[in-house]
């Protein structure tokens, strides 16, 4: 008995010594990331092992990013030169064609309106496969799979092509449209949606759903955790991706890994706003998972315990 | 309320060559109100023939009518059916309810004052008032039953199906539930079909039971009547707990002659005519304890129940089960002769199992049946 105890005991001590080795071997680069966004460039440079006190020049480096002509990594408001008091509908108008907007909310909304957009197709695509059947259901699905092996940089000049036969190169919709689709994503989500009971799909038939009905009152709302664990995969591989929008945006329309790859100059690389906008880049993550993280948690977990 | 009938009702399974019969032309007419149950062992078609009349498997051939209309082409949501299924299928996420008031919602124009009226009406005919808001899986397996049963109950439907809704729970719940669910069907009167594989619940709860297996309708009659007079040996079998015992018996002359020392005289040889073999057929109730005179079988497990005795017996190889009074007492290993009234006994046709003779003592059906009344 005292031996199992033991035994158990040395167990837990390895099981903790790995999670904390982990959450330190993870956290460390970031927190990194962010103590070289507090130094000036000279101190990040001159320093011979990496520090772990910040120092206090954060807003200054931000500032210097900001006064860069080839870069915006966050958004302002042009001059209102027209704004005279009009009420606040014109405030608004007049407000959102000032606005000039940054990497980061560029980053944003296309990473936004992609996950939205995505969500809605893998869930469907998802709930046909699993819930359905139809003639070449197994090649599709499989032809489907098949296209996770294609890299990017293999598809980037069909797509630079086919974008600007519809006149779409440098708009936010050359970036959101061509993964909408996500292979990876209908895989998630035809996995998880076949954990749903036939019974139940048929009980909601009987009780005169229509097949749609089924998708959107049934198959959506029991697999919510599902869809918010996707939603982070969806919208870190668009917040992520760089070979694309490098081809296809242009200045003023560039996400934030391109923008941050401006800093990189032939001559000179600027270091210190570099680990600025990577740290700015981090933080809608960081509030993205900070909302989604109990249902991150419990989707990656999603069929692995039979209730 | 309506009428249920089947007309040589086909469904066969399969793609390419494989093709699986799962229904064999069934012919079956279901009362106005009436309580059926299909009964039989599991892949006999039971619950494929009432997944057709629900309207969620397409039929091969063959058409069903709900009074008088022909539904056989409708869709599951035009045919007025409602459904309780073997794990209740409750939406997870929504509470009791909602989950009441799903169907009215999608399937009427009732206004929400009126969908809730007939929520909570049917929530108080199940005792269930108390969990409207409270999601299923903060339910017991009893609750849910009842919520699986009023969300049939609230859109009151023309035809009950039921896919062995109570085959989840404990057997005492089970117990209280066939009675309540019985009790519920005859206030409300609605044409029910009901699942089982269990013959004992099949008995206790149809008005009439229809037996199936490998597809193929058997009987349908009341439950005494498939007891009494099976039409085959599958049937007797089949119903009947514990099971009947049945052996293989050479006809010589106006005697069986069966294992060990099984010998019986008949005096009606009537249904042996023109057989040098048949099956014997003997309910356990139906065994008698004798001293001398009967056949010989060894004791191999004697249960000693309270209120009476089951008996295994072992004779050549061949196990028998005897139910008998609990004032006799043998022990395991002990040696017994048993025998048993003519009017008791059954046979089948050794080949095509068809019944040749069934019970005949006098027991009088219908007094039975106003006994119980």
């Amino acid at each position: 008995m005292r031996e199992e105890t033991r035994r158990e005991a040395v167990w837990q001590f390895l099981t903790y010594s790995f999670i904390v080795l982990g959450a330190v071997v993870t956290l460390v680069p970031l927190y990194w990331i962010f103590v070289a966004s507090t130094l000036s460039e000279s101190e990040f440079l001159s320093s011979t092992s990496p520090r772990l006190v910040p120092g206090g020049e954060f807003f200054s480096n931000l500032q210097a990013l900001q006064a860069r002509e080839n870069v915006q990594i966050l958004g302002h408001v042009g001059q209102m030169t027209q704004y005279v008091d009009l009420g606040p509908v014109y405030f608004a108008y007049d407000f959102w064609h000032l606005w000039n907007p940054g990497a980061i909310e560029n980053s944003i909304f296309i990473a936004v309106a992609y996950t939205l957009l995505s969500l809605v197709l893998c869930s469907m695509a998802g709930f046909a496969f699993a819930k359905y059947e139809f003639r070449f259901k197994k090649p599709m699905f499989y032809a489907i799979l098949a296209t996770l092996i294609l890299p990017i940089q293999l598809l980037v000049i069909p797509l630079f092509l086919l974008m600007s036969q519809l006149n779409m190169t440098n708009t936010y919709w050359a970036i959101i449209l061509p993964w909408a689709a996500n292979p990876l994503g209908i895989f998630l989500m035809r996995q998880n949606m076949r954990s749903i009971p036939d019974a139940l799909l048929e009980s909601a038939r009987m009780d005169g759903a229509t097949e749609f009905q089924l998708y959107y009152k049934i198959a959506l709302p029991t697999m919510k955790s599902s869809l918010a664990a996707l939603a982070i995969i969806l919208f870190l591989f668009q917040w992520n991706l760089f070979l694309f929008p490098l081809v296809i945006l242009e200045q003023g329309k560039y996400t934030i890994p391109v923008a941050i790859n401006q800093l990189v100059g032939a001559q000179r690389v600027y270091y210190d706003q570099i680990m600025v906008a990577a740290t700015l880049s981090i933080v809608p993550i960081f509030v993205l998972f900070l909302f989604l993280q109990k249902q991150f948690v419990s989707g990656i977990l999603a069929g692995s315990v039979k209730e | 309320m309506a009428n249920i009938e089947l007309d040589t009702l086909r469904k066969e399974f399969g793609t390419g060559g494989q093709t699986v019969v799962a229904v064999e032309n069934v012919d079956l007419d279901i009362h106005d109100g009436e309580f059926l149950v299909l009964v039989g062992p599991s892949g006999c078609g039971k619950t494929t023939t009432l997944r057709c009349i629900a309207g969620l498997e397409d039929v091969t051939s063959g058409t069903i009518t709900f009074g008088s209309r022909d539904v056989t082409d409708l869709r599951a949501r035009d045919r007025d059916v409602a459904m309780v299924f073997q794990n209740y299928a409750l939406y997870p996420h929504m509470d009791v309810r909602d989950n009441l008031g799903f169907g009215l919602k999608l399937s009427t124009k009732l206004t929400t004052d009126e969908i809730h009226r007939r929520v909570e009406d049917a929530a108080a005919m199940l005792g269930i008032e108390e969990l409207l808001g409270d999601k299923p899986k903060e339910l017991s397996g009893g609750q849910q039953q009842r919520v699986a049963l009023g969300r049939a109950i609230v859109r009151e439907p023309e035809v009950f199906l039921m896919d062995e809704p109570l085959s989840n729970l404990d057997a005492k719940l089970r117990a209280e539930m066939r009675t309540e669910l019985q009790e519920l069907q005859h206030e409300l009167g609605v044409t029910t079909v009901y699942v089982t594989h269990d013959q004992t619940e099949a008995m206790a709860m149809g008005d009439r039971i229809a037996v199936m297996n490998d597809g193929v309708l058997q009987q349908v009659g009341a439950p005494e009547t498939v007891y009494r007079s099976p039409t085959n040996e599958f049937v007797a079998n089949f119903i009947g707990s514990p099971s009947i015992n049945l052996f293989t018996a050479e006809v010589e002359g106006s005697t069986l002659v069966g294992p060990r020392d099984f010998a019986y005289d008949l005096e009606d040889t009537a249904p042996v005519a023109g057989y040098d073999r048949v099956r014997v057929g003997i309910r356990p109730e139906d065994m008698q304890m004798v001293s001398e005179g009967g056949t010989t079988a060894t004791v191999t497990v004697a249960e000693h129940m309270g209120n009476e005795n089951f008996l295994y017996l072992e004779l050549d190889g061949h196990e028998m089960t005897a139910r008998i009074d609990s004032a006799i007492r043998p022990q395991a290993g002990e040696t017994v002769q048993f025998t048993f009234d003519e009017d008791a006994l059954y046979l089948f046709d050794p080949d095509t199992g068809d019944a040749l003779k069934t019970k005949t003592d006098d027991v009088d059906t219908d007094v039975a049946t106003m006994a119980t009344e």
